[in-house]
């Protein structure tokens, strides 16, 4: 029991390792990384700033607050932001799947592996890069405290988490429809608009904040920026990294359905 | 490395393919290991340079089938390449049907046909006729030829079958002779063989061989071809260039190169060859 | 005599143009479902910049003194360069690893073709061209809510500005492409250049200082959507800017095409 634990987590880590690696290959893109994220950042910061113009509060945010607000929806999107539904999607088009069936792990557990070894390089070579040059270019709004700091951090794996499954269930899709390029740009709109991560949540008409608030993407940006810019008290952090842990296990037993339904579909097809 | 109109009306050129001095330079570079490795390159990247073609010279005349054979990497790939204008030469002089390959490249390549047994030319997701139909146009060949030529390669090859089928729904053996048809279609003096029957079963070698061969009976078409598989020398070339290394072993007849090592058998010969024998150490060797 | 035969060239390029589209929705057609959803999905990217403005204008009623519908209607006129470039020209990402990388540029090498024209046809994505009639369904209906008046002349106005727009895109794009000859790979560039490119679907007077010179003279995407549709909202104070867009556009394509040139003089140079 122990020693097949051991062998879990050591090939759990040597996935890890190597998506890091996979991803260090690609030399080209972690140079432009930062101008790139910084850029994505800069459309709607300038826009922001000139929305807020000559105005002190709207939707419950400062300007101050909207800024930092975009700066950071952004740089904590570098972080768990994956391309696991794109990767996912395409194996199964060009039946590299199979592959991966033969081999002796469990298929999901690879993906996430895998997507955190992405994440961890994308930690290192975007999220902490882009938000210091940002900081010294234009500093922004710190946490307020330490413990909202720390809790913002603790939350940002639960915007992986939740992101990294979302992202899984958009690419076994493919099984499904022809159209995977389809699932996954719908994906992304859905993941734009309904995380936050574009406008703030209370932004939106009353109806679609109460329909938001029974589905579980705000908890990728919407609810952890709150955290960072102090708009919820420790308890309310709390009860965010609740939530997000919630929509974890919810999504994990979805995705190992998903999972279930989409191999019988592959074996009735005959690959 | 350019010639003036004057010298190729004086017939300093007039064979079809003339190569003199032919050279080819890459820059390989190295990647190193692990994570360190890859941070290493981004700020100093090692290279060396290769020579996969050294100084070759060849001089092929109209309907000539001529096969060039090598190890790999020996430079055969990067000759052809060189020859059809993919690849300008680092060195050396090509003058091919009238042309310098790479400088008058689009109006060269309406003159030569290029079959690779790696890649395809056709478009993967189209019928094989809608291919050729649009090859029809980018060569311009008139409707009625078009329907000539068709009928002719569905005569030898058989095309028939697969004509409205996608290119990626058909087996190797279907595609090679669509490539064959659609490299031919332009009628072109020339045609470039690299690895034709890599793959291929039996029966469809020797179908390729026979169609080759009609070809350059009829419409006397020159052929380069290169291949590992010494049946289609034997079956199509009277001339062999072997290269080693990017420099030209041998260049003659078939049957010459059989007297010289006083042997029947063409692979054996090949083998020995690229183990680095002579004719004369045939006997000290073994 | 020279140039007659460049006209011919341009002209029996132009001829084959139509065959090759002609074969790409064929292919596309063959998939037909596909083919809907994609365009469907491809309008809903597109359509999470409407909500965005929207969604917006229903707590401020003009930003910088841009009003609801003069913003909607210069993303309206956005969208028709950026549908033109999406069908024609967003896949030339593919050519440092697809065609540079994995030597298909071989295969285009043999032909007897232009080969930026071969790679534009054989990447395109025609169907995105529909994206432009969202963007003019928007100019017209917030065109409407404003009471714009039109004249005649409008009308191959717009057509010269959406032709000098959509060749600052392709110059751009061409540009970058080429770039992969150098690179052999992917600089990573062009998701870059897209995410600035966005930056001209809203009024160039939002940004300010650099920024600003960056969209008007060195990336100048200003001069897809801003510059050009102040004309028709009858905002005069950037016309010099608005009539200068064939000529940016024309610079750009030219610097573009020139580059690629000497791209491929390089990958025949250096190629394996």
């Amino acid at each position: 029991m122990f020693e097949s634990l051991r062998h879990r987590f050591a090939l759990a880590a040597a996935l890890v390792r190597l998506e890091f690696i996979n991803n260090l290959a690609y030399r080209a893109t972690y140079f432009t990384g930062v101008f790139n994220y910084g850029i994505q950042i800069g459309a709607y910061y300038f826009l922001w700033d000139a929305v807020f113009a000559g105005r002190r509060l709207l939707a419950g945010f400062t300007r101050e607050e909207m800024l930092t607000y975009v700066i950071v929806a952004w740089v904590v999107r570098s972080f768990y932001f994956s391309n696991l539904d794109r990767r996912v999607a395409v194996e199964i088009r060009n039946g590299d799947i199979a592959m991966e069936l033969i081999l002796p792990y469990d298929y999901q557990e690879a993906k996430y592996c895998r997507a955190f070894g992405e994440a961890l390089f994308r930690l290192l070579f975007f999220t902490l890069p882009t938000g210091i040059v940002i900081y010294l270019l234009r500093p922004f709004q710190l946490p307020p405290n330490f413990t909202a700091g720390f809790l913002f951090i603790l939350s940002m794996l639960g915007s992986f988490l939740i992101n990294a499954q979302l992202s899984l269930m958009a690419g076994l899709l493919a099984f499904f429809t022809q159209s995977t390029s389809g699932i996954y740009r719908a994906k992304r709109v859905i993941m734009d608009l309904c995380t936050g991560l574009l406008i703030p949540i209370s932004f939106y008409p009353e109806w679609f904040q109460k329909v938001l608030a029974f589905l579980p993407f705000q908890a990728v940006s919407y609810l952890p920026n709150l955290i960072y810019l102090g708009k919820v008290d420790t308890a309310g952090a709390l009860a965010v990294l609740a939530r997000q842990f919630f929509w974890a296990v919810v999504l994990f037993f979805l995705g190992r359905l998903f999972w279930r339904l989409a191999v019988r579909h592959l074996v009735i097809q005959g690959g | 490395m350019q010639f003036s109109p004057i010298l190729r009306k004086e017939g300093i050129f007039l064979a079809i393919i003339n190569v003199r001095n032919l050279t080819k330079e890459f820059k390989i570079y190295h990647h190193r290991e692990g994570v360190i490795g890859a941070i290493k390159d981004l700020f100093h990247r090692e290279y060396r340079i290769i020579r996969a073609v050294d100084g070759i010279n060849m001089t092929i005349e109209p309907g000539e089938i001529v096969g060039y054979i090598g190890a790999n990497g020996a430079g055969k790939s990067t000759t052809i390449k060189m020859l059809t204008g993919i690849l300008v030469p680092t060195a050396g002089e090509v003058v091919v049907n009238g042309f310098v390959p790479y400088r008058d490249r689009e109006e060269y390549t309406r003159h030569i046909g290029v079959v690779f047994g790696q890649r395809s030319q056709l478009w993967w997701d189209i019928a094989v006729l809608e291919s050729l139909k649009l090859l029809r146009r980018i060569y311009r060949v008139p409707e009625k030829a078009f329907r000539e030529r068709l009928a002719f390669f569905d005569d030898l090859l058989g095309l028939g079958e697969f004509l409205h089928l996608p290119v990626r729904r058909l087996s190797l053996g279907q595609r090679m002779r669509c490539e064959l048809a659609a490299a031919l279609l332009h009628n072109p003096p020339l045609l470039f063989l690299d690895e034709p029957t890599i793959g291929l079963d039996v029966l469809a070698k020797a179908r390729i061989r026979e169609f080759l061969l009609q070809v350059n009976r009829e419409f006397g078409t020159t052929i380069l071809l290169t291949t590992h598989d010494l049946k289609d020398i034997e079956a199509l070339c009277p001339r062999v260039i072997i290269i080693d290394k990017g420099r030209i072993l041998y260049d003659g007849g078939r049957e010459d190169l059989l007297r010289q090592w006083g042997h029947d058998d063409l692979e054996e010969i090949v083998r020995r060859i690229y183990q680095g024998q002579r004719p004369g150490e045939v006997e000290a060797g073994v | 005599m020279a140039r007659q035969s460049w006209f011919r060239s341009f002209l029996w390029h132009g001829e084959i143009f139509f065959h090759y589209a002609a074969q790409y929705l064929k292919t596309r057609m063959a998939y037909r479902g596909d083919f809907w959803i994609y365009l469907l999905s491809d309008f809903l990217m597109q359509s999470v910049n409407l909500i965005f403005i929207l969604t917006i204008f229903t707590r401020v009623p003009h930003i910088k003194g841009w009003s609801r519908e003069e913003v909607l209607f210069i993303y309206g006129f956005f969208l028709v360069p950026f549908g033109f470039y999406s069908g024609l020209f967003n896949h030339l990402f593919d050519v440092p690893e697809k065609y540079v990388l994995r030597g298909e540029l071989d295969r285009v090498l043999l032909r007897p073709l232009n080969t930026l024209f071969q790679v534009v046809v054989e990447t395109m994505n025609l169907e995105l061209i529909f994206i432009a009639l969202g963007g003019i369904i928007i100019m017209i209906y917030s065109g409407a809510q404003m009471d714009l008046a039109w004249h005649w002349w409008d009308f191959p106005l717009a057509l010269l500005l959406v032709g000098g727009a959509t060749l600052i895109y392709g110059g751009i794009y061409t540009l970058l492409a080429s770039l992969g000859f150098w690179a052999e790979g992917n600089l990573g560039l062009m998701p870059m250049i897209y995410n600035l490119s966005q930056y001209g679907r809203y009024p160039v007077t939002v940004y300010r200082g650099v920024i600003r010179f960056i969209l008007t003279w060195i990336l100048p995407f200003a001069f897809v959507g801003f510059f050009p549709s102040t004309i028709f909202l009858r905002r005069y104070e950037f016309l010099p800017y608005a009539l200068l867009t064939p000529v940016v556009g024309l610079g750009f394509f030219v610097l573009g095409w020139r580059v690629w040139q000497r791209g491929i003089r390089r990958y025949v140079g250096a190629g394996h």
